[in-house]
């Protein structure tokens, strides 16, 4: 989906998030806004709410404070199956065990996400085989469980940007590899997004890679946003 | 070829695919039980029907109408209460049959029994209503000592033209039977299939049967040895069994000749269609018990399927949110799992039918080797249809709760790192 040059891909303010029962909020993002074809890495502590902050972004909690913008819309307005239309169309998102369909190939795991956008078809095969040669995917029939972890990770990208999505969610990508194979994929990753023009929000705790992005920011989490209020 | 939501639900059935042969396996069962009890239902009935062929009224002196028709018709076993000559000959002066056929049973070759009439039992008796008897090979016996064998008998007990063969003294498998083997009776026709009881038995000319039992009762006097010829008969020796009678076109008759038979006390007289229908009157409590039982075979089939499906939500939780990231709606994962479930009914209630009419070959085969009746259960090609849709349906009943496990499948949850 060509992301709309007016907007940014995401805008988000005011976000706070509250889990029923629990006395402090699990995210507060005040402010935070990434331009399109930008590439940010978030990084922050466990429990700061990186991946909730995905979540929220991807429409797949609802915020208890806040907005969130994403390419203009707000997902958390939409309800039912627009909201997940929109999201399928809109954003791709990369995790880190990858969440794979089992039992299918490599080509069906990206076919599986052109499933529900709009377009055609018959134009899935040799879109899902020109991504997944793109980032050097040679047997795309081979099962998923088949390929080694690196090659997994690579179809987990091919399919998070085989909708052209404004925006690419990234949850801790390279987690699950070593080192010299998560390099790989976060050129991979990077560079697909580049080439697809679609931004990319890649959530860390892996503060070797900041270099490579635009920007880099960090998430406190609540307690610590507190505790450096108190400081100050 | 672009993936769909049938590439996803068979693939997810391929994946399990010992739970999904084994659930529909059960359904397959379930609806070939109910499929074969309703076809047997009706089969049955109509079966025996077929079998008393034009015979509107069944004349013995047996304890009542039904072992009457089940004895002289379906040879279920020899008569016990005698009709001697004189009386068969009375009665037919005192009504206006339009035909009437003298039957006598209680011999039998082997396990087939042995029935003593005369030329008019293929004259005027017809097997099946409006189908006259014919010959496959042979003629009609013409002299005492010719025997003509029911098509199924032939080829079970492998006989063919010219062959002789010696009668027992008695009915098949009773107890305390002799042989004569001073009397030689010779196969001169073979039957066509009439797919009727009479297919399993052989027919001899009364006057035969009544030899056998007259040399019974002259050694009884003048000891072995002796020879005993139709000379040799007396009004004693002559005895029938039953009689198959018709009044023809009369049938306005009908009604006021089997009351007034009714009324006689020395006669047992039976309307065979009528002794069939009591006779599925009876069974049918039976027959809605088994009906029943299948009924619950079906339902715990779809109780099956619920659990299959529902013990599998466990590990598709993961599947059912990596689908909904890529933007599937509840509804669709819903749909997803339900086509699931009644993709399991489709197949389960096709290889059920097809069971049932695997099973309804067999039980044809059986019965009409040791009845020799032709059950042919068969349902309308619409009743076969009704059935594989209350399948269907059962299953997306069954269904429908791991369906809504699916909808309700919390994307965040399901997809946090395991372990």
């Amino acid at each position: 989906m060509p992301s709309d040059q007016s907007h940014p891909v995401l805008a988000i303010s005011g976000l706070e998030h509250r889990y029923a029962h629990e006395p402090i909020p699990a995210i507060k993002v005040p402010e935070l806004t990434l331009q399109p074809a930008q590439q940010l890495v978030l990084t922050g502590s466990s429990g700061s709410g990186k991946s909730t902050l995905l979540h929220l972004i991807a429409g797949l909690m609802d915020p208890t404070a806040g907005t969130i913008l994403v390419s203009g819309t707000n997902p958390h307005q939409l309800r039912g199956h627009t909201r997940d239309r929109f999201r399928g169309r809109t954003l791709g998102m990369v995790f880190q065990t990858h969440h794979l369909l089992m039992g299918f190939s490599a080509e069906e795991n990206v076919m599986a996400a052109l499933m529900f956008s709009d377009i055609p078809r018959g134009a899935h095969g040799a879109r899902s085989r020109a991504l997944l040669d793109s980032l050097g995917i040679t047997t795309p029939t081979r099962r998923v469980e088949q390929l080694s972890i690196g090659q997994q990770q690579r179809v987990a990208i091919a399919r998070a940007l085989a909708c052209d999505p404004a925006l690419v969610l990234a949850d801790e990508p390279t987690a699950s590899l070593d080192p010299d194979n998560a390099e790989v994929a976060l050129d991979l990753l990077q560079q697909a997004c580049r080439s697809s023009g679609a931004a990319l929000l890649c959530v860390t705790h892996d503060r070797r890679f900041l270099d490579r992005f635009d920007r880099a920011e960090h998430l406190l989490a609540p307690h610590e946003q507190l505790q450096k209020a108190g400081g100050a | 070829m672009a993936m769909s939501d049938w590439n996803i639900v068979t693939r997810s059935m391929r994946h399990r695919f010992f739970s999904s042969v084994v659930t529909i396996l059960s359904v397959a069962i379930a609806v070939g039980l109910v499929t074969l009890l309703i076809s047997m239902r009706d089969a049955g009935e109509n079966s025996f029907k077929r079998g008393t062929g034009n015979v509107q009224m069944l004349i013995s002196k047996e304890p009542g109408p039904l072992p009457s028709v089940l004895n002289s018709m379906f040879y279920a076993q020899a008569p016990g209460n005698p009709i001697t000559w004189a009386q068969y000959l009375e009665l037919k002066r005192s009504y206006p049959f339009a035909w009437s056929v003298p039957t006598q049973l209680g011999d039998s070759y082997k396990d087939a029994p042995v029935m003593g009439t005369d030329e008019s039992f293929f004259n005027d008796f017809q097997p099946v209503q409006g189908l006259s008897w014919s010959l496959d090979q042979g003629a009609y016996f013409a002299a005492p000592f010719e025997v003509v064998v029911g098509s199924d008998a032939a080829a079970r007990l492998g006989l063919s033209l010219g062959d002789e063969i010696n009668l027992e003294h008695g009915a098949p498998r009773t107890e305390g039977g002799h042989t004569h083997d001073q009397f030689a009776f010779r196969v001169v026709g073979i039957l066509s299939p009439t797919h009727t009881a009479h297919d399993r038995a052989i027919f001899t000319p009364l006057e035969s049967s009544w030899i056998l039992h007259a040399h019974d009762r002259r050694e009884a006097i003048f000891g072995h040895g002796i020879v005993t010829t139709g000379e040799d008969l007396v009004a004693d020796d002559m005895k029938i069994t039953a009689i198959y009678a018709s009044l023809g076109e009369r049938k306005a008759a009908l009604t006021q000749v089997l009351s007034a038979l009714r009324r006689d006390p020395n006669w047992t007289v039976a309307n065979p269609a009528d002794s069939v229908g009591g006779l599925f009157q009876i069974v049918s409590n039976i027959d809605q018990i088994l009906l029943a039982m299948a009924i619950a075979v079906m339902l715990s089939s779809g109780v099956s399927i619920l659990l299959a499906l529902y013990n599998s939500m466990e590990q598709r939780k993961r599947q059912i949110a990596v689908l909904r990231v890529l933007g599937a709606s509840r509804t669709r994962v819903f749909g997803l799992v339900l086509t699931e479930s009644a993709l399991i009914g489709l197949i389960g209630g096709g290889v059920g039918v097809l069971l049932a009419l695997a099973g309804g070959l067999l039980v044809t085969k059986v019965l009409a080797q040791r009845v020799g009746i032709v059950v042919e259960p068969a349902l309308p090609i619409d009743g076969y249809l009704i059935i594989v849709l209350a399948s269907v349906a059962i299953s997306c009943v069954a269904g429908a709760i791991p369906a809504m496990v699916a909808y309700r499948t919390s994307v965040v949850r399901a997809l946090q790192p395991s372990g």
